[in-house]
């Protein structure tokens, strides 16, 4: 289905998980994309039941990864007709948790992270340079014209969106899979660079200039600004990673 | 300008055979389609959704949970209007899973929920999406495809759909519609494109592969063939005759 808007790259915080430490893997999930800012306050989440299937656990794994959010004070339930499980609205951004999650993980996975989100992202442009056809250049273009990009949360949302619209140019099943795997698991933390405005408009332009070397088939641009793009994104999440290691705060 | 001739010399059994295979093949699925569609014209120009729902799952679930489903997902979508109280409508089940990326597993047909909000954005707009804007602007079924379905299966996937209206005169309630993998013919009409002497290979409107004998032509690749070909009738498909990889392959 040619979109305009696609879902898969928020859908992939829904997406299956591996066997070790469930409940602990649903919480991460769910916690990243709340404090990160990809599931937006008072949005609701699927259902419990639905959430199971989707991550592939029980129903009680589902359960015990919600409860620790309800106390993590990031998720409440609402009873009743339209109730569920909603993002809580935050007084301040979470900063905080923010901050506790880049202190957590180490320089070394943060960068081998990215050099693993880069290959596939390349990859993912340089056959979608292959292999457009003149519609699906114009549909690229469309979308791109659409999305925004100028709010933090619309260019969160619409960053991993154009990644997916990449994948899915590439034909190849695989890889629209792998891609949905790795924003799952590093999309939102990549995108931390999309609180900073000026980090925002590097990443449109670089968006614009991949479309129009779709556009011309033109394989080893579309790689190349790619490369540079997660470059830029990758270098933000480093830069703020050092910047609270030094004690400061992440967004300073 | 002279349109070029299907083919300029005495077409091979083989390649016919090709052809009409892919035909036959496209031709049985949209029979099951016009089932439904008839199924679902039955005078009533306004439905309620739950009724409406349960119609569409009795008419797609047996077809889904086939031991060998033709048919990866399938059901209705509906026109604005139709449905009372709702613009947007979708009745759309998916065929029993293993370890969908996207969806996790299931032993049988499952309702498509679209009720997270990202797939609302996404069917915002599905007036203008390919698979619904083209049968209602030429009350004609169509095929969408080769592409990733990143919606549903993360497979590889033709979309077939159908329009359903009353009469011929009256605005369209919706289309029927049914994903098939690409797996699936290729399974079906792959042994006859071998048996040809030359390298074939079949391609969509905009020459993009999806079946193919020439090992430098590979599926979801595009090409520029010049050459011989034979169209499959009624269809947005060539099989094209020792076809020509693009140069930048």
């Amino acid at each position: 289905m040619e979109a305009y808007n696609r879902p898969g790259a928020r859908e992939a915080i829904f997406a299956q998980l591996v066997d070790a430490g469930r409940t602990e893997q649903v919480t991460a999930r769910l916690t990243d994309a709340i404090i990160l800012g990809v599931l937006a306050p008072d949005e609701r989440l699927p259902s419990e039941s639905d959430l199971a299937r989707r991550f592939g656990v029980a129903l009680i794994t589902v359960r015990e990864g919600l409860s620790v959010l309800r106390d993590a004070g990031l998720v409440e339930t609402r009873r009743g007709r339209g109730g569920g499980s909603f993002v809580m609205k935050a007084d301040a951004p979470h900063s905080t948790l923010v901050q506790a999650r880049l202190h957590g993980l180490a320089q070394v996975d943060l960068s081998d992270m990215a050099v693993y989100f880069a290959t596939v992202v390349e990859g993912c442009a340089q056959r979608a340079a292959l292999r457009a056809s003149e519609p699906d250049s114009d549909r690229l273009d469309l979308w791109l014209r659409g999305a925004d990009f100028a709010s933090v949360a619309g260019a969160r949302t619409n960053a991993g969106g154009f990644y997916l619209e990449l994948a899915v140019l590439s034909q190849s099943a695989r890889l629209v899979r792998e891609l949905i795997r790795l924003q799952a698991e590093f999309g939102p933390l990549l995108l931390l660079g999309m609180t900073d405005a000026r980090t925002r408009r590097s990443l449109l332009e670089s968006n614009h200039a991949i479309a129009d070397a779709v556009r011309t088939n033109d394989d080893a641009a579309a790689r190349q600004f790619a490369t540079e793009q997660v470059r830029i994104l990758a270098e933000w999440l480093l830069n703020a990673k050092a910047r609270i290691e030094r004690g400061g705060a992440w967004d300073a | 300008m002279p349109e070029m001739p299907e083919i300029s010399q005495l077409p091979d059994v083989a390649i016919t055979n090709c052809a009409a295979a892919v035909g036959a093949f496209f031709a049985g699925a949209f029979t099951e389609l016009d089932g439904w569609r008839q199924a679902l014209s039955n005078g009533d120009t306004e439905v309620r959704p739950a009724e409406l729902d349960a119609r569409v799952e009795a008419l797609v679930r047996p077809a889904l949970n086939d031991a060998s489903p033709l048919f990866v997902g399938a059901g209705f979508i509906a026109a604005p209007g139709y449905v009372r109280g709702r613009d947007i409508h979708f009745a759309w089940w998916l065929g029993p899973q293993a370890g969908n990326s996207l969806l996790g597993s299931s032993s049988t047909a499952t309702r498509l929920d679209l009720a997270t909000r990202a797939y609302t954005d996404y069917v915002r707009d599905f007036r203008t999406l390919e698979w619904y804007q083209v049968p209602q602007s030429t009350n004609q079924t169509h095929v969408t495809g080769p592409y990733v379905d990143h919606l549903c299966t993360c497979e590889y996937i033709f979309t077939l759909t159908m329009p359903v209206r009353i009469g011929t005169d009256t605005p369209m309630l919706g289309v029927v519609g049914a994903d098939v993998s690409v797996r699936r013919l290729e399974s079906m009409v792959l042994p006859l494109f071998l048996a040809a002497d030359q390298p074939l290979a079949l391609v969509n409107a905009v020459d993009r592969v999806v079946i193919s004998t020439e090992p430098t032509v590979q599926v979801g690749q595009l090409t520029a063939h010049s050459g011989n070909f034979m169209a499959c009738s009624g269809l947005p498909f060539r099989v094209l005759v020792s076809p020509d990889s693009l140069p930048r392959f």
